[in-house]
């Protein structure tokens, strides 16, 4: 008797119909006091069924007219059979209860003069759906869409520069990219040969830098953080360790020639360079430290407390193990930035170009802690704006070898990191 | 807490007899009689002030816990109930910016003369609301303070352990895993190692502080009855918001509002006949 639209059923109503109606549009209803009999009689005989459809009355002028209601319902009317309010009027805010409530209702208001459809205008009996987004709930879902995808375009932009640099100096460092290239010293200030004394003297810069930064800077964090009252001291070290962070590097060089060089007689060394990088990589260290003490809760300190521990001895079984990670995270961080920097070892130890014995022991170290020394980034900035002739490709393979070696230290740190969050406990 | 949206049909406006002073609204307070110098108090408050910054967290407190006995602690949040157990512990100087004025007493002893405050720490067990498992295994979580102080004795720990998880009614849902992680409890399990903890340290006197607010009706019972046995052995200090659990339980009751102690006295008399009318209202639902 309807013709069936998916989940819409469509009923069609005409002055012009006759009684042998059943609703279709060929043989449309009389009068919209027919349809709705209709209607009740069909939901009578569904008794219980709680699948209501959506319904359509359409009004055409005679039967096999316009086949589709144009525009929007001229009545719009709902039902929810799971709506608990009483009063209900078909409205959207009280819906009927069923099919046939909805059918009685409808009769009545028909025959009050207040539902009257003219030919093609439609009136619209909806399932009211009680998950339909409203406006505002879309326009949440869409700005939600958008923030994900600008914050998500801004991380993967963040890869393609990495992946840029490493391409382009791997391409153009291919040619002398050699284990002899690794393994032999510099000759002829830099124009032939290999890295391996730059390579050793930055091994050693960051080797003895981290083992000055790294006591002092942990035990200063965990003071500080751990110990210290909130006073003005306690103030003013955090004053000085957020200022020294932002000391420019260059500037360091130059409290390093003056502090170590000459004041403490070092003279231009592996030494003083290194004292000169841990006093750079320390506030990074302290703060790193700190964040990381910072992140264990203080539920565990006062448990601890409670239980008549000390503040040592609560540090040292319950805050350190748990914190450990992200320490080492902002140490092993450091010492890629000590291994990169320039500026503080230009005046405290780093030279141009060193001449290296061919053979020996001297030839695999060739620097003392209290001599002079060659570095990877000093050696990248002397071959490239110093020495004439230098081939472009050994300026380059200096560079893939610095960022190698920074790379392969991060890299390790990440795994290190996993591997201790893999323990953490809580 | 009550708010002053719950109109009260008889008395006093509640709220209004929260804020003020009690002074202005009761009768005089009769003042508590020192009995700091009483030899047999295992606990004695005398005439303490604490302040958080100007912040008055307790004011004018005065009374004494009888040994071997429960001594429970009742009123509204912010009344200052947790507060008044870090005293008796000194954990209040883990709390930057809190003074205590007026002398606590443990065992004869002004607390705050102490110079070393871990003997005192260890005689006073612990046990907060919520529950704090260490991240470490529940052997360890148990063992914990022992170690700290010195005990090293495998067989003596182990004895030990299971001795202080039988009392916190812990031991039979957890001995086939004792090397799990204690964090990794849930948070009821997690609350009872918190009081086997407490225990572990063979405490004089155990603090409890809301300690059933995370644990179900029934391992409630069941610690309740361990309190009642180790009442031979300890003192307990008990804070409650559950009135009816200090009712059960304590046999001194106190009842703290607004920072300051409206009444103290034997939990019977306290729960029948209260001198005062807020505390009548209290312990009988009016409000709290």
């Amino acid at each position: 008797m309807t013709e069936q639209h998916a989940d819409t059923s469509v009923l069609f109503v005409s002055s012009r119909g006759n009684a042998d109606a059943d609703g279709s549009i060929e043989r449309p209803y009389d009068s919209l006091d027919r349809a709705l009999a209709a209607i009740q009689d069909q939901s009578e005989r569904q008794n219980g069924d709680h699948v209501v459809p959506d319904l359509k009355i359409v009004c055409i002028e005679r039967p096999g007219g316009k086949l589709r209601p144009v525009g929007p319902a001229r009545y719009r009317f709902f039902i929810d059979p799971y709506q608990s309010g009483d009063a209900p009027d078909g409205s959207e805010a009280a819906p009927w209860k069923s099919l046939d409530q909805a059918a009685r209702e409808l009769a009545v208001l028909h025959r009050d003069g207040r539902l009257t459809l003219q030919p093609g205008e439609h009136l619209a009996l909806a399932r009211h759906k009680v998950f339909a987004a409203t406006p505002i709930e879309r326009k949440k879902k869409r700005t939600e869409w958008i923030a994900q995808s600008i914050f998500c375009v801004m991380a993967f932009s963040l890869v393609a520069p990495v992946v840029a640099i490493l391409a382009y100096l791997t391409y153009q460092a291919w040619p002398a990219l050699t284990a002899e290239f690794l393994f032999s010293n510099p000759v002829e200030m830099g124009r032939a040969g290999g890295i391996w004394a730059p390579l050793v003297g930055t091994f050693m810069l960051v080797l003895v830098t981290m083992l000055l930064a790294t006591p002092i800077g942990v035990l200063a964090g965990v003071y500080l953080n751990e110990y210290a009252p909130d006073n003005w001291v306690t103030r003013i070290v955090n004053l000085a360790v957020v200022n020294l962070a932002g000391v420019p590097s260059i500037v360091h060089g130059l409290f390093g020639f003056g502090a170590f060089v000459m004041f403490a007689g070092i003279g231009k060394s592996v030494f003083a360079a290194s004292c000169t990088l841990a006093v750079m990589t320390l506030p990074v260290i302290i703060t790193s430290t700190r964040e990381a003490l910072a992140s264990v809760p203080r539920n565990f300190r006062e448990a601890c407390w409670n239980m008549g521990a000390t503040r040592w001895q609560t540090i040292r079984t319950v805050v350190l193990p748990n914190s450990i990670s992200g320490m080492l995270t902002g140490v092993i961080l450091q010492v890629s930035r000590a291994a990169g920097e320039t500026a503080p070892i230009l005046f405290t130890g780093a030279a141009i170009f060193l001449p290296v014995p061919e053979s020996g022991w001297e030839s695999f170290l060739p620097f003392g802690l209290d001599q002079p020394f060659m570095a990877l980034s000093m050696h990248l900035f002397t071959v490239r704006t110093q020495i004439a002739n230098v081939p472009e490709s050994m300026q380059f393979a200096t560079a893939v070898v610095l960022i190698g070696l920074v790379l392969a230290v991060n890299s390790a740190s990440i795994a290190f990191r996993v591997y201790l969050r893999s323990r953490k406990k809580w | 807490m009550v708010t002053s949206s719950q109109p009260v049909s008889r008395g006093p406006r509640l709220s209004a007899t929260l804020k003020s002073p009690i002074s202005s609204r009761d009768a005089p307070m009769p003042k508590v009689p020192t009995t700091a110098a009483d030899p047999t108090a295992k606990i004695a408050f005398d005439d303490v002030d604490v302040y958080y910054g100007s912040h008055k967290a307790l004011q004018d407190l005065s009374f004494t816990v009888r040994p071997n006995t429960i001594f429970g602690i009742i009123g509204p949040s912010n009344s200052g109930k947790t507060t008044l157990l870090k005293c008796i512990n000194r954990t209040l100087d883990f709390v930057p910016g809190a003074r205590i004025e007026g002398r606590v007493i443990v065992d004869g002893k002004d607390v705050a003369r102490m110079r070393n405050v871990l003997p005192l720490r260890r005689r006073v067990g612990m046990v907060f609301p919520l529950p704090v498992g260490l991240p470490m295994s529940i052997y360890d979580n148990v063992a914990y303070a022992p170690r700290m102080a010195g005990l090293r004795n495998r067989v003596d720990l182990d004895q030990l352990v299971e001795k202080c998880l039988r009392q916190s009614a812990l031991w039979d849902e957890v001995k086939d895993r004792m090397q799990m992680l204690g964090t990794k409890l849930s948070g009821g399990q997690q609350q009872r190692l918190t009081l086997a903890r407490a225990l572990s340290m063979r405490p004089e006197i155990l603090c409890l502080d809301e300690f059933s607010i995370a644990i179900d009706p029934v391992t409630t019972m069941k610690i309740e009855d361990v309190l009642i046995e180790l009442k031979n052995e300890i003192t307990i200090v008990l804070v409650t918001n559950l009135v009816q659990q200090a009712h059960r339980l304590a046999d001194d009751t106190a009842f703290l509002n607004n920072s300051r102690l409206v009444e103290v006295g034997p939990t019977e008399r306290i729960f029948t006949k209260p001198e005062h009318q807020l505390t009548l209202d209290y312990v009988s639902g009016k409000f709290g």
